[in-house]
């Protein structure tokens, strides 16, 4: 504990007194005062003053103190609001992005589209032409065939007319010179005759069928065509 | 009546609070506070060599923002490095039980809830103080 001479005491008083200043803290504490009443009493006093200051100040201290603690929430809370803010435009970013990506795809798609449209219009027409082209080379395949066929034909019809004409002018050569070779010896020309006269008859009237079914086979055939 | 308090807490504000509320307690005589473990720390480094100054009671704050290390592992620190026996305890706004259990073990002998309302919790803490000081009080919450 502290002890204060006589003097010092009388001036702390006085002090006090006139000018309303006295000790603070804890000092006050520690100090003895002796037995002295009248400077325990301004030990008293100042304590008590002491007390109602810090009082005040532990009050707007605690005040302050509860302010700060809210502002420090509502910047926390502030700071919470603004990421979230920050995540929903980087979503609201990322999406548009997306969307911008998704059109692009949708636009390539449709070009592609346009061209695989384009790609199956030319394979059409193409198929078409080749289509047209095996028509045409299928008409020209059957033509030939037809043609070597009426060939063949003719050749063989030129071939019957030529060995017909060749059996006709045998026979009737033939039966023509014995014919003539009865009548210049004066043998009997009764048989030979009226033979003669048969295959004679016999051989125009084959020869005339001949010839008209020959025609008659041409006509139909360019008929046909 | 406490002869010398410490307190640890990076809120400066509290410093006020706490200073203004254990003298209009009573509680002790002269107070220090500090916002920084490291310092603590290191204080009671120096304490180890020449004790003079050493505070009777430490208050330590759970988080101490800006330090390398928490209040409990300060009081860890205090306790089992610098084996300085001084009357040791968290002050926090958490209640937490898991932290309260790791505080204990620490070597904490109390726990102060921060709160508008801290007078009452130091005036308990204040009557006890005499068994931390005889280490017969056990670990207690002040709610």
């Amino acid at each position: 504990m502290i002890k204060l001479d006589k003097n010092t005491k009388s001036q702390l008083i006085d002090l006090y007194k006139t000018k309303r200043i006295g000790l603070e803290g804890n000092i006050l504490k520690v100090i003895d005062s002796e037995g002295d009443e009248e400077f325990a009493s301004y030990v008293k006093d100042s304590i008590d003053r002491d007390k109602d200051s810090r009082r005040k100040r532990l009050d707007i201290t605690k005040q302050v103190q509860s302010q700060n603690i809210d502002l420090v929430k509502w910047k926390e809370e502030n700071v919470k609001i603004q990421l979230e803010l920050k995540e929903s435009l980087e979503k609201t970013e990322n999406s548009m992005r997306e969307m911008e990506f998704l059109k692009e795809e949708a636009e390539f798609a449709r070009l592609e589209a346009e061209r695989m449209k384009e790609e199956a219009e030319n394979a059409r027409h193409e198929a078409e032409s080749a289509r047209h082209e095996a028509e045409n080379a299928k008409k020209v395949a059957e033509g030939d065939l037809e043609l070597i066929q009426k060939k063949t034909q003719f050749e063989l019809i030129g071939t019957i007319v030529k060995v017909a004409l060749w059996v006709i002018l045998g026979v009737g050569g033939v039966t023509t010179v014995m014919y003539l070779v009865a009548l210049s010896t004066g043998l009997d020309t009764t048989v030979i005759g009226s033979t003669w006269s048969n295959i004679i008859g016999i051989l125009l009237t084959n020869a005339f069928s001949i010839v008209g079914t020959i025609m008659g086979v041409k006509y139909a055939s360019e008929k046909k065509d | 009546m406490i002869d010398s308090i410490l307190l640890v807490d990076d809120e400066n504000l509290f410093h006020l609070v706490f200073e203004d509320a254990c003298s209009l307690l009573d509680i002790s005589l002269s107070l220090e506070g500090i916002d920084s473990s490291d310092e603590a720390a290191k204080l009671f480094e120096g304490w180890q060599k020449d004790p003079s100054g050493k505070p009777e009671c430490v208050f330590v704050d759970l988080n101490i923002i800006g330090s390398s290390y928490d209040g409990i592992e300060l009081i860890r620190k205090i306790n089992f490095e610098y084996g300085n026996h001084v009357v040791i305890g968290i002050i926090s706004s958490s209640n937490e039980p898991e932290e309260q259990a790791k505080a204990l073990q620490a070597g904490a002998q109390f726990w102060i809830i921060k709160s508008d309302d801290i007078e009452p919790r130091l005036e308990d803490f204040k009557k006890d103080f005499d068994g931390y000081k005889n280490r017969t009080n056990p670990f207690k919450v002040y709610k």
